[in-house]
This record gives C-alpha cells, sequence and structure tokens, in this order.
C-alpha cells in the first residue's frame, strides 16, 4: 500500500488556478520527485496532505488516513519543510528549537544536536535576523529532529548555498536508505535528479507525467561524447563541463532546463 | 485540551501589555479614587450642570454621593471600559491572525496538535489576560479605598460590579477572538475586532448624551453593563451580564469551530 496517496484531487480556485485531478502515490522508502515551475499547483497539493486545506473532490491519504480528518495523528510521524519559512520572530533560533521539542513533548532523545553540526547552524541570533538560508537550515532542523517516518520537503534548499545543498542531499539518500518515505518538491530538475525514485511533473494544476528518473533523463538529457586531442585536455574539459572522462573521449550531457522539459510535453503550444 | 507550551508562550507575550495597561489603570484608578470627597461632589455637580451632554456622555452622572457610585461615574464609564478592551483588541488579534497571516501557524499546525487544542489554548491566553486585568484593577480599587477612606466601600458590591465588568470584557474579547479565527488577513480581522466594539462605544456615548438619542442604546452591547443596576441590585442589570456571559461563550465557541473547519492557506 502507498505511504501517500493522493487520489483525482481537485481544487478549483477559478480562472484556472488550483489543482486538477491530480493522483500521486508514494510508497514506503521511495523518494518521489513533484516537478513544477512557480504557482503549478505543488503547494495546494501539499497543502492537502498537510490538511491545511480540505479536499473538495478527490482525497489525500497518508498511511491510509484521511490528511483532513486524522492531521494530529498523521503529524506524528510526517516531517515537513514549508515552501515559505515563516517561523517566531521575537525568539532565537535556540528558543524556537526548545518550543518546537516541547510543543510536541520530544523527550531529550532527538536528532537535534546531529541535524545542527551538520547543517553548521548558529542557533544564538533572532530569526528576525537571520538569513533566508539559516532560516532553511532552522527548518530543515525542525523537519527532522523527531526523526519521521515520512517527509514532506516543499523546495527544502531554496536559500542554501551549493555546499548545505550538497549535505541536504546526502541527508535525504541516508533517510531513504533508512527506508523513509520522502515526497520533495521542487522546481530545479537537478535536484530531484540526484535524490529521486520517480518523478512527477506538474503544470498549471494538472500532473503531466510521472516516470522514474532513468526516463525522463534519457527522454530529456541529451548526452554527447566528443574525443579531444590529448588525455590531458580531456580531463580538463571533463572538469570544465562536468563530463564523463574515458581516454581521449568526454561524455557530456547537455542538462535542460525545466521549462526547456515542459516545452516538450506541450509541444511548444504554450507559452511558459 | 491545553497545550502549555504554547499557553506558557502566549502569556510570556501578554506580559508586557498587562504590565503597561496595568500601570495606566493603577495611575487613574488611584487618582479617581483620591479625588472622592462629599464635598467636591457639589464642584463635579456644577461641571455637570455646565455641560451636562459632555460628562453624561462619558457616563459622568451627578448625585454620586456614595464612593461606589462615585467610581462607577468615573471609573466604569470610560476608564475601566476601554483599557481592557484596548488589551482584548491588541491581544486577540495577535494569538490567530497574526499567526495565520504571517504564516507561523505552520509551525502549530505542522505538530501532532489537534487545531482546536491550538484554539482553546489560544483562547485561554486572551480569558487568563482579561481575568487578571480585572482582579488586579479589583483588589488596586479595594486597597486603595480602604487606604484613603476605611469602611466607605460597598465590597460586596465593588465585588459583583467587577464581575459584571469581566463578563463585558470576556463578550469584547469573544468578539475579537472569533474575528481573529474568521480572517486569514490581519486587516480585515482588526477592522471586525477593533471596529465593532469601538462603534459599539460611541454608540453608549451617543445614547448616554442624550434624550433623542436614547433609542440607540438598543443597538449597543454596552447597555447590557449596567454599573448602577448591579450595585442596587436590580434583577435586569443581572440578566443583562448573563446575557454577556452566555453571548461571550457563544462567540468564543464560534471562533474555535471556525478555526477547526477553515482551509487555511499556509
Amino acid at each position: 500500500m502507498s505511504v501517500i496517496n493522493v487520489q483525482n484531487l481537485t481544487r478549483d480556485y477559478g480562472l484556472g488556478k488550483g489543482i486538477f485531478d491530480v493522483s500521486i502515490q508514494v510508497d514506503k522508502g521511495e523518494v518521489f520527485g513533484f516537478l513544477g515551475p512557480n504557482g503549478a499547483g505543488k503547494t495546494t497539493t501539499i497543502r492537502h496532505l498537510m490538511g491545511f486545506i480540505k479536499p473538495r473532490s478527490g482525497s489525500a491519504r497518508i498511511d491510509g488516513m484521511d490528511c483532513w480528518k486524522k492531521r494530529d495523528e498523521i503529524q506524528k510521524k510526517l516531517g515537513y519543510i514549508p515552501g515559505e519559512i515563516s517561523f517566531f520572530d521575537d525568539m532565537t533560533g535556540k528558543e524556537f528549537l526548545k518550543f518546537v521539542s516541547d510543543y510536541r513533548n520530544l523527550g531529550k532523545e532527538n536528532r537535534m544536536q546531529e541535524m545542527l553540526e551538520r547543517f553548521e547552524l548558529d542557533l544564538s541570533g533572532k530569526i528576525k535576523k537571520m538569513s533566508k538560508g539559516m532560516k532553511q537550515k532552522l527548518g530543515i532542523v525542525s523537519a527532522f529532529m523527531h526523526d519521521p517516518a515520512i517527509f514532506i520537503l516543499d523546495e527544502p534548499t531554496s536559500g542554501l548555498d551549493p555546499l548545505m545543498q550538497n549535505r541536504f542531499i546526502e541527508v535525504i539518500a541516508e533517510e531513504k536508505k533508512k527506508g523513509k518515505t520522502i515526497l520533495l518538491s521542487s522546481h530545479m530538475f537537478e535536484e530531484v535528479e540526484r535524490t529521486c525514485d520517480r518523478i512527477g511533473i506538474i503544470r498549471s494544476g494538472k500532473l503531466v507525467t510521472v516516470d522514474s528518473v532513468e526516463t525522463l533523463r534519457e527522454r530529456h538529457m541529451h548526452t554527447y561524447t566528443v574525443r579531444l586531442d590529448s588525455p590531458h585536455l580531456a580531463e580538463d574539459f571533463a572538469r570544465d563541463f562536468e563530463g564523463k572522462c574515458n581516454g581521449n573521449f568526454v561524455t557530456v550531457a547537455a542538462k535542460q532546463s525545466l521549462e526547456t522539459i515542459f516545452m516538450n510535453y506541450y509541444g511548444g503550444e504554450e507559452n511558459a | 485540551m491545553l497545550n502549555m507550551t504554547l499557553y506558557k508562550r502566549e502569556m510570556k507575550g501578554s506580559l508586557k501589555m498587562l504590565f503597561v495597561f496595568a500601570a495606566i489603570l493603577s495611575m487613574y484608578v488611584t487618582i479617581i479614587i483620591r479625588m472622592y470627597d462629599p464635598e467636591m461632589m457639589a464642584t463635579l455637580d456644577s461641571f455637570y450642570q455646565a455641560m451636562p451632554e459632555l460628562m453624561a456622555s462619558v457616563g459622568m452622572n451627578t448625585g454620586a454621593t456614595s464612593l461606589i457610585s462615585f467610581m462607577i461615574s468615573y471609573l466604569y464609564g470610560f476608564i475601566l471600559l476601554i483599557f481592557p478592551m484596548a488589551f482584548c483588541i491588541l491581544r486577540g488579534n495577535g494569538l490567530i491572525v497574526r499567526y495565520v497571516d504571517r504564516g507561523s501557524m505552520v509551525t502549530l499546525l505542522a505538530s501532532p496538535i489537534k487545531r482546536r487544542t491550538v484554539a482553546i489554548t489560544q483562547m485561554s491566553a486572551l480569558i487568563s489576560g482579561i481575568l487578571l486585568l480585572t482582579i488586579y484593577t479589583a483588589g488596586l480599587e479595594m486597597m486603595i479605598a480602604e487606604t484613603n477612606f476605611p469602611g466607605e466601600l460597598a465590597i460586596a458590591e465593588l465585588l459583583k460590579l467587577n464581575a459584571s465588568l469581566l463578563c463585558l470584557h470576556l463578550f469584547i474579547g469573544g468578539t475579537c477572538f472569533l474575528a481573529s479565527c474568521i480572517f486569514s488577513d490581519t486587516k480585515y480581522s482588526i477592522a471586525l475586532g477593533a471596529g465593532i466594539p469601538a462603534l459599539m462605544y460611541i454608540f453608549q456615548m451617543l445614547a448616554n448624551a442624550g434624550e433623542k438619542a436614547d433609542v440607540i442604546k438598543y443597538f449597543t452591547f454596552f447597555t447590557l453593563f449596567d454599573a448602577n443596576g448591579i450595585v442596587a441590585g436590580e434583577s435586569s442589570a443581572v440578566i443583562g451580564t448573563l446575557a454577556l456571559l452566555m453571548g461571550a461563550i457563544i462567540l468564543y465557541t464560534t471562533g474555535v469551530v471556525v478555526f477547526c473547519k477553515k482551509d487555511l492557506y499556509i
């Protein structure tokens, strides 16, 4: 049975806004990438999963429980990073994490310290004064500290520097190994490509495709192998263009932007 | 039913405001009670003769002879209505809608805590604040009155009076709390949560001021708080107070239900 199960979920805000007939299944131990441009309906779908919005038609279930009716039950084993981070500005980072762990009634045995060390987060300042990246790290720590079995991550790496983005991707890979179920939304193809098993692409509220990463990659990432004059040159070329070096040959992949991939799905008839 | 961690945070958040309001009330209550002087009544009555509408509009009437009726005239018509009302408005909006508007409600709901628990906790924090302010006022009044005019103040009547005042403020707090639960935007919540009590108070002032505007008293809930009637033990005043209490219970309950059922775009 799917851990996260969205069935024919529709929420029409009018004027073509909203989500229409979205169905997503994420199995236990799977990382599902939820990809789409801003305003495509990722957050609306996630709000249903979080029990913030009541489904008008269709259903959203986690672990077989209705996301609206059993929100508090579901939240026991769920970790959430919101797309727009807004904490209590009047608190310091330390006070905030103390509040969250008391509020959730967590014991001393939690992953707070481990996550703080991994993301090199300094908790002494007021949240109001924190940079976007620091707030994002704080969001990551508070989503992970109760060691949930299911994660819903809405653009979790936004605001993080590339080093921390990599570290986050490592963490996701580890959680996946532990059998955690993860739904990760993003507008960056590279990010989901590196972490996810399957990817669902949403645009204008409709799920355009759900495919494995391999399939999408084959379909949308063109690779080229070029021969250079010497292995030395090939190595340099591979380094500069992030390719794979094999003697004089280097294989490079052309990274397409998400919009280009959408254009493929829409055959260019709609402007991005 | 109650999340103590959240309750503590909210009470800490009320603390500064409670201190400010307690300080303002202390100043007025002290000054006004010490102004009580049966001989002075003549002077005040002469003010009343000079500008009856203005004095009456803020609830200051002639013929206040006992200490308690003096206090009703000069404290329970304006100062003890307006300042706790301001507390209700400021705090009521901070407890629900501000979290929703800013998005920090996510933190409270992305946790295994029922929405009902969150709403009831926030409601309790508001009620606690109102209660503390009223108890403080009553205690202060008795202390000041006893030190300055020993034996003059009718304690039992004063307690009844403040119980009735408490019901009025619970009702005002309920209005603010409901507005805070209905809206997701602070500005609308303030417009309704502050607008209704303020408008009602203006109606009350108009109704007090002149006989022609007397009919307005049926359009304001302040009429239900009848300070002189409570002290005199009139049953209509007791019914008014009970109506305020019932209204408050309905407002808070509706607020909690609305918050539990609404879609949150957070």
